[in-house]
């Protein structure tokens, strides 16, 4: 799937970066974005991304135009009928997803594998009553995509195992490191680091240990990079929240992985961390 | 220090005793085994005591520590399965209790957590700490509840990834990627449980489910398993992985 030509859906933080990683590797990117601000910002995030290659000596300035005119921003989704595979980063939101892909279904091939980059909703519920399911497959990115390497490639209740291998082809050659998962709340990340925050909240609820001696624990005794109250503000608690939320219904309240009533208060109050200026802890400018 | 009051009781089943000995050694510290505490009873200066998984073991070995040891030897338990509080409710003298909890491999460890129990007296509180520090670990003072800050958040991180290989969700080997490439974990959490020996991690969930009672704690039972079966890593020669043991060449 060498220059493939690749749709993505939505040209916010994610979509912009899943772009750039698909043209550095040589894709025809068409990006589609009903909004014409998002999508000139997207370009120019490209455009300074690339600049910066440039100046590390990593690309020429020719590289640097021939990937950057790889992009091509479009406003009307009829057409990616042409692509061989459409990733989908729309907000989180199901009907959202359901209608986007809906379309799709209609207008592209049928061996154009429909990819959604969730981080929190079913593949399979994505992809339920869709026409020809089978090629529908989550595709996760982390974020930074253009960083972190790894990608979650969901296998829905449908997806057949011939898209699987070639999703994950698509992501060995996007110079990413694929995980085959199938569709569970959370997926694996979201679901395994759970206890890191939920875990940590819960002791300093029954006043076991303070905030600031729990990520010095973690980090002196465990070699974590940052401790879970840390990571939270990084994060931004509401995200933290939101996703912690969703892996508890989905897993229909099972008790490991109930919300904490301190993180909620956190949400209520605005103290998101390093966003709102204070989380956690404090930040000064 | 003179031999005499560098001289430490250490006894116990856990991973945690072939390291802490080394350790202790190497910083020339004399260690007895309970077996050896008559010839060194007036020696000893500080007991250390490390069973997780038998808890039946590890009642009758702080009762000895106790009652053969003079009243003002300090007895540090690891708390990783069961409180400190209720290790000293075990004692006569339970004053000179005092918890701490750390996972192998110990050379990785900056820190150590010490955990007082309630009938803890400062001295001893004081008098662990530094003995920790002086062979070059950071102390971290906490609260006594089941597997401390570090063990307990790290343990229940294994159990899900346990629950998720479990259900079929993922390979073991692609749970550990993902953990280390999604969101930078130092090791990924099924390796990490065959390090430090599934049986010491089942101990502390045990422990948690079994003091608080939450279906939050409840163990994976493929961890359960593992571990009655034997399975508890690079220790045994299989976990979640299997590690053949190396033949080591003897003339």
């Amino acid at each position: 799937m060498t220059h493939a030509q690749v749709g993505i859906i939505g040209a916010g933080t994610m979509g912009a970066d899943i772009a750039l990683v698909c043209a550095r590797q040589g894709h025809r990117v068409l990006l589609l974005d009903m909004n014409q601000a998002v999508l000139e910002k997207a370009q120019s995030y490209v455009g300074s991304m690339l600049a910066k290659d440039v100046n590390k000596g990593r690309i020429t300035e020719r590289q640097k135009e021939e990937t950057y005119e790889r992009i091509f921003p479009i406003a009307d989704m009829q057409k990616l009928h042409v692509c061989d595979i459409v990733i989908e980063a729309v907000p989180e939101r199901l009907e959202l997803k359901k209608s986007v892909f809906s379309s799709l279904a209609e207008i592209c091939r049928e061996d154009t594998l429909l990819l959604t980059n969730t981080s929190s909703i079913s593949i399979t519920e994505i992809a339920g009553g869709i026409k020809k399911p089978e090629r529908i497959v989550g595709f996760h990115f982390f974020n930074p995509a253009p960083v972190m390497p790894l990608i979650e490639i969901i296998r829905g209740k449908k997806s057949s195992d011939e898209n699987i291998e070639k999703v994950y082809q698509f992501a060995k050659e996007l110079g990413k490191t694929p995980v085959l998962v199938n569709d569970t709340p959370g997926f694996i990340v979201n679901r395994v680091a759970r206890p890191y925050y939920n875990e940590a909240l819960r002791i300093i609820g029954d006043q076991g240990a303070g905030i600031e001696q729990i990520d010095t624990i973690m980090k002196k005794a465990g070699g974590f990079k940052m401790g879970p109250f840390e990571l939270q503000d990084m994060i931004g608690i509401d995200v933290n929240f939101a996703t912690t939320e969703s892996v508890y219904t989905n897993f229909f309240h099972e008790g490991r992985f109930k919300p904490s009533r301190i993180q909620q208060r956190m949400v209520q109050a605005g103290s998101l961390g390093r966003k709102s200026g204070e989380g956690f802890y404090e930040y000064s400018e | 220090m003179s031999t005499a009051n560098k001289t430490v009781l250490l006894a116990g089943t856990s991973s945690l005793y072939p390291e802490l000995k080394q350790l202790l050694e190497s910083d020339s510290y004399r260690v007895v085994s309970l077996e050896q505490l008559d010839e060194y009873k007036h020696e000893v200066r500080l007991a250390l005591e490390v069973n997780n998984l038998d808890l039946a073991k590890k009642k009758s070995t702080i009762k000895q520590m106790d009652t053969l040891l003079p009243a003002n030897i300090p007895i540090l338990t690891s708390s990783l399965a069961i409180t400190t509080t209720e290790v000293a409710s075990w004692t006569e003298y339970p004053e000179r209790v005092c918890g701490f909890g750390t996972f192998v491999p110990l050379v990785e460890r900056a820190l150590f957590e010490v955990a007082p129990a309630l009938q803890s007296a400062p001295s001893i509180i004081e008098q662990a700490s530094s003995f920790f520090v002086s062979f070059g670990k950071e102390v971290e003072i906490v609260e006594d509840e089941v597997g401390l800050v570090f063990p307990r958040i790290l343990s229940l991180i294994i159990n899900e990834a346990v629950f998720a290989v479990m259900e079929g969700t993922a390979t073991p080997e692609d749970i550990d990627i993902a953990m280390k490439k999604g969101t930078n974990y130092p090791y990924g959490p099924l390796e990490w449980g065959d390090r430090i020996g599934l049986d010491e991690v089942f101990s502390v969930i045990r422990g948690l489910h079994r003091d608080l009672a939450e279906e939050r704690y409840r163990p994976a039972p493929l961890l359960r398993k593992l571990v009655l079966a034997g399975r508890v890593g690079v220790r045994s020669g299989r976990g979640f992985y299997s590690y053949e043991k190396q033949e080591v060449y003897q003339p």
